[in-house]
Protein backbone atom coordinates (compact mmCIF):
# COMPACT_ATOMS: atom_id res chain seq x y z
CA UNK A 1 0.00 0.00 0.00
CA UNK A 2 0.99 3.32 -0.27
CA UNK A 3 0.63 4.53 2.95
CA UNK A 4 2.90 1.60 4.15
CA UNK A 5 5.72 2.66 1.78
CA UNK A 6 5.50 6.36 2.65
CA UNK A 7 6.39 7.87 6.00
CA UNK A 8 4.53 10.70 7.45
CA UNK A 9 7.88 13.15 7.30
CA UNK A 10 7.95 12.58 3.79
CA UNK A 11 4.77 13.50 2.67
CA UNK A 12 4.98 16.67 4.93
CA UNK A 13 7.86 17.32 3.27
CA UNK A 14 6.82 17.10 -0.59
CA UNK A 15 3.36 18.69 0.33
CA UNK A 16 5.47 21.81 2.41
CA UNK A 17 8.15 21.63 -0.88
CA UNK A 18 4.51 22.01 -2.97
CA UNK A 19 3.01 25.12 -1.07
CA UNK A 20 6.59 26.33 -1.32
CA UNK A 21 6.52 26.14 -5.50
CA UNK A 22 3.02 26.73 -5.90
CA UNK A 23 3.66 30.07 -4.57
CA UNK A 24 6.98 30.57 -6.58
CA UNK A 25 4.75 29.08 -9.84
CA UNK A 26 2.30 32.02 -8.82
CA UNK A 27 4.85 34.90 -8.33
CA UNK A 28 6.88 33.55 -11.73
CA UNK A 29 3.70 33.25 -13.76
CA UNK A 30 3.33 36.80 -12.86
CA UNK A 31 6.75 37.13 -14.40
CA UNK A 32 6.17 35.53 -17.78
CA UNK A 33 3.30 37.30 -18.35
CA UNK A 34 5.44 40.29 -18.06
CA UNK A 35 7.80 39.02 -20.72
CA UNK A 36 4.94 37.59 -22.71
CA UNK A 37 3.20 41.43 -22.86
CA UNK A 38 6.25 42.54 -23.94
CA UNK A 39 6.83 40.02 -26.21
CA UNK A 40 3.11 40.43 -27.99
CA UNK A 41 3.48 42.56 -30.35
CA UNK A 42 6.45 40.93 -32.03
CA UNK A 43 3.90 37.68 -32.23
CA UNK A 44 6.66 35.83 -29.67
CA UNK A 45 3.98 35.79 -26.77
CA UNK A 46 4.42 32.31 -25.84
CA UNK A 47 8.62 32.80 -25.90
CA UNK A 48 7.83 34.71 -22.68
CA UNK A 49 7.18 31.63 -20.74
CA UNK A 50 9.47 29.51 -22.74
CA UNK A 51 12.49 31.47 -20.96
CA UNK A 52 11.61 30.38 -17.26
CA UNK A 53 9.40 27.12 -18.35
CA UNK A 54 12.27 24.79 -16.02
CA UNK A 55 10.74 26.60 -13.18
CA UNK A 56 7.78 24.54 -13.51
CA UNK A 57 10.36 21.27 -12.76
CA UNK A 58 11.95 22.60 -9.99
CA UNK A 59 9.65 21.35 -7.50
CA UNK A 60 9.78 17.74 -8.76
CA UNK A 61 13.43 17.83 -9.37
CA UNK A 62 14.48 19.20 -5.29
CA UNK A 63 12.02 16.52 -3.89
CA UNK A 64 13.52 13.52 -6.07
CA UNK A 65 16.88 15.26 -5.20
CA UNK A 66 16.14 14.87 -0.91
CA UNK A 67 13.64 12.59 -0.71
CA UNK A 68 15.63 9.83 -3.37
CA UNK A 69 12.67 7.34 -3.46
CA UNK A 70 10.77 6.32 -6.79
CA UNK A 71 7.16 8.90 -6.71
CA UNK A 72 8.67 11.51 -5.24
CA UNK A 73 9.10 13.75 -8.10
CA UNK A 74 5.41 12.69 -9.40
CA UNK A 75 3.29 13.32 -6.08
CA UNK A 76 5.26 16.14 -5.45
CA UNK A 77 4.61 18.31 -8.57
CA UNK A 78 1.22 16.89 -8.36
CA UNK A 79 0.99 18.29 -4.55
CA UNK A 80 2.05 21.68 -5.69
CA UNK A 81 -0.52 21.28 -8.36
CA UNK A 82 -3.42 20.42 -5.74
CA UNK A 83 -1.70 23.71 -3.52
CA UNK A 84 -2.19 25.83 -6.56
CA UNK A 85 -5.34 24.75 -7.45
CA UNK A 86 -6.15 26.18 -3.70
CA UNK A 87 -4.61 29.24 -3.71
CA UNK A 88 -7.25 29.71 -6.65
CA UNK A 89 -4.63 29.78 -10.04
CA UNK A 90 -6.67 30.75 -12.90
CA UNK A 91 -4.80 27.27 -14.49
CA UNK A 92 -7.22 25.60 -12.61
CA UNK A 93 -8.37 21.92 -13.36
CA UNK A 94 -6.02 21.43 -16.19
CA UNK A 95 -3.26 22.20 -13.24
CA UNK A 96 -3.81 18.61 -11.95
CA UNK A 97 -3.20 17.50 -15.23
CA UNK A 98 -0.43 19.28 -16.29
CA UNK A 99 1.42 18.85 -12.87
CA UNK A 100 0.96 15.05 -13.49
CA UNK A 101 2.52 15.19 -16.91
CA UNK A 102 5.70 17.32 -15.65
CA UNK A 103 6.24 15.32 -12.84
CA UNK A 104 6.06 11.89 -15.05
CA UNK A 105 8.41 13.19 -16.82
CA UNK A 106 11.01 14.44 -14.05
CA UNK A 107 10.15 10.50 -12.45
CA UNK A 108 11.10 9.25 -16.01
CA UNK A 109 14.33 10.99 -16.19
CA UNK A 110 15.66 9.60 -12.22
CA UNK A 111 14.29 6.26 -13.36
CA UNK A 112 16.45 6.65 -16.24
CA UNK A 113 19.28 5.83 -14.53
CA UNK A 114 17.55 3.38 -11.65
CA UNK A 115 17.07 6.13 -8.84
CA UNK A 116 20.70 5.52 -8.35
CA UNK A 117 22.19 8.83 -9.82
CA UNK A 118 21.28 12.31 -8.54
CA UNK A 119 23.59 14.44 -9.89
CA UNK A 120 23.38 17.38 -11.97
CA UNK A 121 23.05 15.17 -15.34
CA UNK A 122 20.53 13.08 -14.20
CA UNK A 123 18.80 15.90 -12.98
CA UNK A 124 18.95 18.09 -16.13
CA UNK A 125 17.87 14.72 -17.94
CA UNK A 126 14.52 14.93 -15.81
CA UNK A 127 13.85 18.69 -16.79
CA UNK A 128 14.40 17.55 -20.26
CA UNK A 129 12.04 14.76 -20.27
CA UNK A 130 9.63 16.74 -18.45
CA UNK A 131 10.16 19.72 -21.13
CA UNK A 132 8.95 17.13 -23.70
CA UNK A 133 6.25 15.51 -21.88
CA UNK A 134 4.93 19.05 -21.43
CA UNK A 135 5.18 19.69 -24.65
CA UNK A 136 3.83 17.25 -26.31
CA UNK A 137 0.76 17.57 -23.97
CA UNK A 138 0.93 21.09 -24.83
CA UNK A 139 0.69 20.44 -28.56
CA UNK A 140 -2.63 18.85 -28.12
CA UNK A 141 -4.16 20.94 -25.67
CA UNK A 142 -3.39 24.88 -26.50
CA UNK A 143 -3.52 23.35 -29.85
CA UNK A 144 0.00 24.42 -30.64
CA UNK A 145 -0.30 22.51 -33.76
CA UNK A 146 -1.51 25.09 -35.68
CA UNK A 147 1.34 27.05 -35.18
CA UNK A 148 4.67 26.96 -37.00
CA UNK A 149 6.82 24.45 -36.92
CA UNK A 150 10.00 26.86 -37.08
CA UNK A 151 7.99 28.33 -34.33
CA UNK A 152 7.49 25.48 -32.18
CA UNK A 153 11.25 24.06 -32.50
CA UNK A 154 12.49 27.31 -31.23
CA UNK A 155 10.06 26.86 -28.58
CA UNK A 156 10.95 23.44 -27.39
CA UNK A 157 14.52 24.13 -27.90
CA UNK A 158 14.50 27.52 -25.31
CA UNK A 159 12.64 25.27 -23.12
CA UNK A 160 15.47 22.83 -22.84
CA UNK A 161 17.74 25.59 -22.22
CA UNK A 162 15.40 26.71 -19.36
CA UNK A 163 14.79 22.84 -18.20
CA UNK A 164 18.32 22.94 -17.71
CA UNK A 165 19.08 26.47 -15.94
CA UNK A 166 16.50 26.15 -13.54
CA UNK A 167 15.68 22.20 -13.04
CA UNK A 168 19.33 21.30 -13.01
CA UNK A 169 21.65 24.04 -12.33
CA UNK A 170 19.78 25.93 -9.67
CA UNK A 171 17.81 23.04 -8.16
CA UNK A 172 21.21 21.08 -7.79
CA UNK A 173 22.82 24.28 -6.64
CA UNK A 174 20.00 24.68 -4.22
CA UNK A 175 20.23 21.35 -2.59
CA UNK A 176 23.79 21.29 -1.89
CA UNK A 177 23.75 25.03 -0.07
CA UNK A 178 20.64 22.61 1.83
CA UNK A 179 22.63 19.84 2.59
CA UNK A 180 25.94 21.46 3.68
CA UNK A 181 23.07 23.62 5.95
CA UNK A 182 22.92 20.18 7.45
CA UNK A 183 19.16 20.21 7.86
CA UNK A 184 18.83 17.29 5.89
CA UNK A 185 20.22 15.35 7.88
CA UNK A 186 17.49 12.39 8.25
CA UNK A 187 16.98 12.33 4.77
CA UNK A 188 19.00 10.24 2.25
CA UNK A 189 20.31 12.93 0.83
CA UNK A 190 22.06 14.35 3.83
CA UNK A 191 22.94 10.46 5.19
CA UNK A 192 26.18 10.10 3.16
CA UNK A 193 27.68 12.81 4.91
CA UNK A 194 29.54 12.80 8.42
CA UNK A 195 31.31 16.59 8.47
CA UNK A 196 28.49 19.29 9.41
CA UNK A 197 29.85 22.70 8.80
CA UNK A 198 28.76 24.94 11.40
CA UNK A 199 26.32 27.47 10.34
CA UNK A 200 27.14 31.04 10.02
CA UNK A 201 24.32 33.06 10.83
CA UNK B 1 -22.44 26.58 -7.50
CA UNK B 2 -20.55 27.27 -4.34
CA UNK B 3 -22.79 24.80 -2.49
CA UNK B 4 -21.86 21.60 -4.71
CA UNK B 5 -19.66 18.93 -4.33
CA UNK B 6 -16.03 19.60 -4.93
CA UNK B 7 -14.99 16.23 -6.16
CA UNK B 8 -18.42 16.59 -8.39
CA UNK B 9 -17.75 20.05 -9.56
CA UNK B 10 -13.90 19.06 -10.07
CA UNK B 11 -15.46 16.49 -12.63
CA UNK B 12 -17.86 18.20 -13.93
CA UNK B 13 -15.58 21.05 -15.27
CA UNK B 14 -12.16 18.72 -15.94
CA UNK B 15 -13.90 16.61 -18.30
CA UNK B 16 -15.29 19.49 -20.39
CA UNK B 17 -11.67 21.10 -20.44
CA UNK B 18 -10.79 18.23 -22.15
CA UNK B 19 -13.37 18.02 -24.34
CA UNK B 20 -12.80 21.70 -25.63
CA UNK B 21 -9.51 20.54 -26.06
CA UNK B 22 -10.13 18.14 -29.04
CA UNK B 23 -11.89 20.16 -30.79
CA UNK B 24 -11.15 23.68 -32.54
CA UNK B 25 -14.46 26.15 -32.20
CA UNK B 26 -13.50 29.38 -30.91
CA UNK B 27 -17.93 30.50 -30.81
CA UNK B 28 -18.07 27.25 -28.73
CA UNK B 29 -14.95 28.28 -26.39
CA UNK B 30 -16.82 31.94 -26.20
CA UNK B 31 -19.99 30.77 -25.24
CA UNK B 32 -18.92 28.84 -22.25
CA UNK B 33 -16.87 31.34 -21.46
CA UNK B 34 -19.88 33.79 -21.32
CA UNK B 35 -21.59 30.66 -19.27
CA UNK B 36 -18.95 30.90 -16.62
CA UNK B 37 -18.78 34.50 -15.72
CA UNK B 38 -22.42 34.33 -15.67
CA UNK B 39 -21.81 31.66 -12.99
CA UNK B 40 -19.42 33.01 -11.76
CA UNK B 41 -21.64 35.99 -11.37
CA UNK B 42 -24.09 34.21 -9.60
CA UNK B 43 -22.18 32.88 -7.20
CA UNK B 44 -21.90 36.26 -6.05
CA UNK B 45 -18.47 36.72 -6.46
CA UNK B 46 -16.99 40.16 -6.02
CA UNK B 47 -16.47 41.62 -9.33
CA UNK B 48 -13.55 44.01 -8.45
CA UNK B 49 -12.01 40.37 -8.03
CA UNK B 50 -12.97 39.67 -11.15
CA UNK B 51 -11.79 41.99 -13.17
CA UNK B 52 -8.37 41.71 -11.53
CA UNK B 53 -8.16 38.21 -12.00
CA UNK B 54 -9.04 37.94 -15.70
CA UNK B 55 -6.92 41.18 -16.72
CA UNK B 56 -4.04 39.61 -17.23
CA UNK B 57 -5.69 36.46 -19.05
CA UNK B 58 -6.84 38.92 -21.26
CA UNK B 59 -3.43 40.10 -22.10
CA UNK B 60 -2.42 36.59 -22.45
CA UNK B 61 -5.25 35.56 -24.82
CA UNK B 62 -4.39 39.00 -26.79
CA UNK B 63 -0.97 37.76 -26.87
CA UNK B 64 -2.12 34.05 -28.12
CA UNK B 65 -4.07 35.74 -30.84
CA UNK B 66 -1.04 37.80 -32.68
CA UNK B 67 0.88 34.25 -32.39
CA UNK B 68 -1.53 32.37 -33.66
CA UNK B 69 -2.48 34.66 -36.48
CA UNK B 70 1.31 35.73 -37.10
CA UNK B 71 2.34 31.84 -37.22
CA UNK B 72 -0.05 29.62 -38.93
CA UNK B 73 1.31 25.76 -39.29
CA UNK B 74 0.59 26.92 -43.00
CA UNK B 75 2.91 29.70 -43.05
CA UNK B 76 6.88 28.00 -43.38
CA UNK B 77 9.04 31.07 -42.77
CA UNK B 78 8.11 32.70 -38.89
CA UNK B 79 7.03 36.23 -40.77
CA UNK B 80 5.37 35.61 -44.06
CA UNK B 81 4.28 38.80 -46.01
CA UNK B 82 1.44 36.80 -46.48
CA UNK B 83 0.43 36.50 -42.89
CA UNK B 84 0.10 40.77 -42.92
CA UNK B 85 -2.74 40.21 -45.18
CA UNK B 86 -6.69 40.21 -43.12
CA UNK B 87 -6.98 37.02 -44.33
CA UNK B 88 -10.09 35.13 -42.71
CA UNK B 89 -7.97 31.87 -41.75
CA UNK B 90 -4.91 33.68 -40.13
CA UNK B 91 -8.02 35.65 -37.98
CA UNK B 92 -9.51 32.68 -37.48
CA UNK B 93 -6.48 30.79 -36.14
CA UNK B 94 -5.86 33.35 -33.84
CA UNK B 95 -9.40 33.69 -32.05
CA UNK B 96 -8.92 30.06 -31.90
CA UNK B 97 -5.68 29.95 -29.99
CA UNK B 98 -6.90 33.09 -28.04
CA UNK B 99 -10.85 32.21 -27.02
CA UNK B 100 -9.08 29.10 -25.69
CA UNK B 101 -6.75 30.97 -22.94
CA UNK B 102 -10.23 32.67 -21.87
CA UNK B 103 -12.10 29.51 -22.00
CA UNK B 104 -9.77 27.63 -19.57
CA UNK B 105 -9.28 30.68 -17.28
CA UNK B 106 -12.67 30.85 -17.25
CA UNK B 107 -13.33 27.41 -16.01
CA UNK B 108 -10.87 27.11 -13.97
CA UNK B 109 -11.78 30.31 -12.09
CA UNK B 110 -15.32 28.93 -11.97
CA UNK B 111 -13.79 26.36 -9.80
CA UNK B 112 -10.94 27.79 -7.80
CA UNK B 113 -13.51 30.72 -6.46
CA UNK B 114 -16.76 28.82 -5.52
CA UNK B 115 -14.70 25.80 -3.97
CA UNK B 116 -14.09 26.13 0.17
CA UNK B 117 -10.53 24.44 -0.19
CA UNK B 118 -10.81 22.61 2.95
CA UNK B 119 -13.57 21.16 1.77
CA UNK B 120 -11.86 20.26 -1.81
CA UNK B 121 -9.40 17.61 0.30
CA UNK B 122 -12.18 16.67 2.30
CA UNK B 123 -14.11 15.50 -0.62
CA UNK B 124 -11.08 14.26 -2.38
CA UNK B 125 -10.26 11.90 0.86
CA UNK B 126 -14.16 10.52 1.27
CA UNK B 127 -15.19 10.31 -1.92
CA UNK B 128 -12.34 9.99 -4.72
CA UNK B 129 -10.46 7.71 -1.53
CA UNK B 130 -7.26 10.29 -0.94
CA UNK B 131 -4.76 8.32 1.67
CA UNK B 132 -5.49 10.15 4.90
CA UNK B 133 -1.80 10.53 4.94
CA UNK B 134 -1.88 12.74 1.68
CA UNK B 135 -5.15 14.64 2.42
CA UNK B 136 -3.55 15.49 6.08
CA UNK B 137 -0.33 16.40 4.38
CA UNK B 138 -1.44 18.52 1.71
CA UNK B 139 -4.07 20.36 5.14
CA UNK B 140 -0.74 20.43 7.21
CA UNK B 141 1.16 22.27 4.27
CA UNK B 142 -1.80 24.23 3.31
CA UNK B 143 -1.93 25.74 6.74
CA UNK B 144 1.35 26.66 7.05
CA UNK B 145 1.34 28.99 3.67
CA UNK B 146 0.46 32.22 5.95
CA UNK B 147 3.45 31.90 8.05
CA UNK B 148 5.44 30.83 4.79
CA UNK B 149 4.69 34.46 3.04
CA UNK B 150 5.67 35.61 6.35
CA UNK B 151 8.86 34.02 6.01
CA UNK B 152 10.02 35.28 2.53
CA UNK B 153 9.10 38.87 3.66
CA UNK B 154 12.02 38.06 6.48
CA UNK B 155 14.23 36.66 4.52
CA UNK B 156 14.07 39.46 1.71
CA UNK B 157 14.56 42.09 4.62
CA UNK B 158 17.42 39.50 6.01
CA UNK B 159 19.19 39.95 2.84
CA UNK B 160 18.63 43.71 2.32
CA UNK B 161 19.83 44.09 6.15
CA UNK B 162 22.80 42.56 4.51
CA UNK B 163 23.03 45.02 1.67
CA UNK B 164 22.08 41.90 -0.52
CA UNK B 165 19.18 42.94 -3.23
CA UNK B 166 17.00 40.38 -4.44
CA UNK B 167 14.70 40.55 -6.72
CA UNK B 168 10.92 39.17 -5.78
CA UNK B 169 11.45 35.90 -7.76
CA UNK B 170 15.55 36.06 -7.14
CA UNK B 171 17.06 32.25 -7.13
CA UNK B 172 19.40 33.53 -3.72
CA UNK B 173 15.80 33.34 -1.99
CA UNK B 174 15.28 29.49 -2.82
CA UNK B 175 18.07 28.39 -0.48
CA UNK B 176 16.77 30.09 3.03
CA UNK B 177 12.92 29.49 2.39
CA UNK B 178 14.05 25.66 1.60
CA UNK B 179 15.82 25.50 4.74
CA UNK B 180 12.90 26.93 6.33
CA UNK B 181 10.19 24.19 4.40
CA UNK B 182 12.39 21.02 5.47
CA UNK B 183 12.90 22.53 9.49
CA UNK B 184 8.87 22.94 9.60
CA UNK B 185 8.08 19.90 7.65
CA UNK B 186 10.05 17.93 10.21
CA UNK B 187 8.39 19.68 13.29
CA UNK B 188 5.02 19.36 11.72
CA UNK B 189 4.84 15.41 11.08
CA UNK B 190 6.81 14.92 14.68
CA UNK B 191 4.07 17.23 15.85
CA UNK B 192 1.47 15.24 13.68
CA UNK B 193 2.66 11.65 15.08
CA UNK B 194 2.64 12.61 18.75
CA UNK B 195 -0.80 13.83 18.62
CA UNK B 196 -1.77 10.50 17.24
CA UNK B 197 -2.36 10.60 14.03
CA UNK B 198 -1.03 7.30 11.88
CA UNK B 199 -2.55 7.04 8.06
CA UNK B 200 -2.74 3.14 7.73
CA UNK B 201 -5.52 2.71 9.97
CA UNK B 202 -8.92 3.83 8.98
CA UNK B 203 -10.85 6.99 10.57
CA UNK B 204 -13.89 8.28 11.62
CA UNK B 205 -14.84 11.75 9.77
CA UNK B 206 -16.17 14.71 12.31
CA UNK B 207 -17.11 16.71 8.53
CA UNK B 208 -18.86 14.39 6.48
CA UNK B 209 -19.00 15.45 2.84
CA UNK B 210 -21.67 14.84 1.50
CA UNK B 211 -22.94 13.99 -2.13
CA UNK B 212 -26.57 14.48 -3.21
CA UNK B 213 -28.72 13.88 -6.55
CA UNK B 214 -27.86 18.08 -7.74
CA UNK B 215 -24.44 17.26 -6.74
CA UNK B 216 -24.80 14.28 -9.13
CA UNK B 217 -26.50 16.14 -11.73
CA UNK B 218 -23.79 18.93 -12.71
CA UNK B 219 -21.42 16.83 -14.05
CA UNK B 220 -24.07 15.17 -15.83
CA UNK B 221 -25.27 18.41 -17.42
CA UNK B 222 -21.72 20.03 -18.31
CA UNK B 223 -20.46 16.75 -20.13
CA UNK B 224 -23.66 15.75 -21.70
CA UNK B 225 -24.25 19.43 -22.48
CA UNK B 226 -20.69 19.46 -23.99
CA UNK B 227 -21.45 16.14 -26.13
CA UNK B 228 -23.97 17.10 -27.61
CA UNK B 229 -23.07 20.51 -28.60
CA UNK B 230 -20.05 18.57 -30.39
CA UNK B 231 -21.42 15.33 -31.96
Amino acid sequence: MVEQKWKLRDVVLMAVLGTVFAAVYLGVFYLGLGLQTALTPFGFAPFGFEIIYGVWFMAATIAAYIIRKPGAALITEVLAAVIELMMGNAGGVTLLLAGFIQGLGVELGFALFRYKRFNLFSMTVAGICAAVFIFIYELFYLQYYLLSPVLLTGQLMIRFLSAFIFAGLISKLTCDGLTKTGVLKSYSIGRGRVEIEVLQD
Amino acid sequence: MNALNPVCKLIGIFVPTLILAAVHHPILNISVFVICLLLLLMSRVRVKLLLLLFLPIILASIGMFFTGYHFQVESGAPVNADNWQMTGSAVWNGLTLSSRVLVYAGLGLLFALTTNKIDLIRSLQQQLHLPSIFAYGILAAWNIFPNLMEEYRKTRLAFRARGVYTSPVSPTLLKPMLVKAVLWSNALSIAMESKGFNGSVKRTEFYVIRVGWKDLLFPVVTIGGMVVFVF
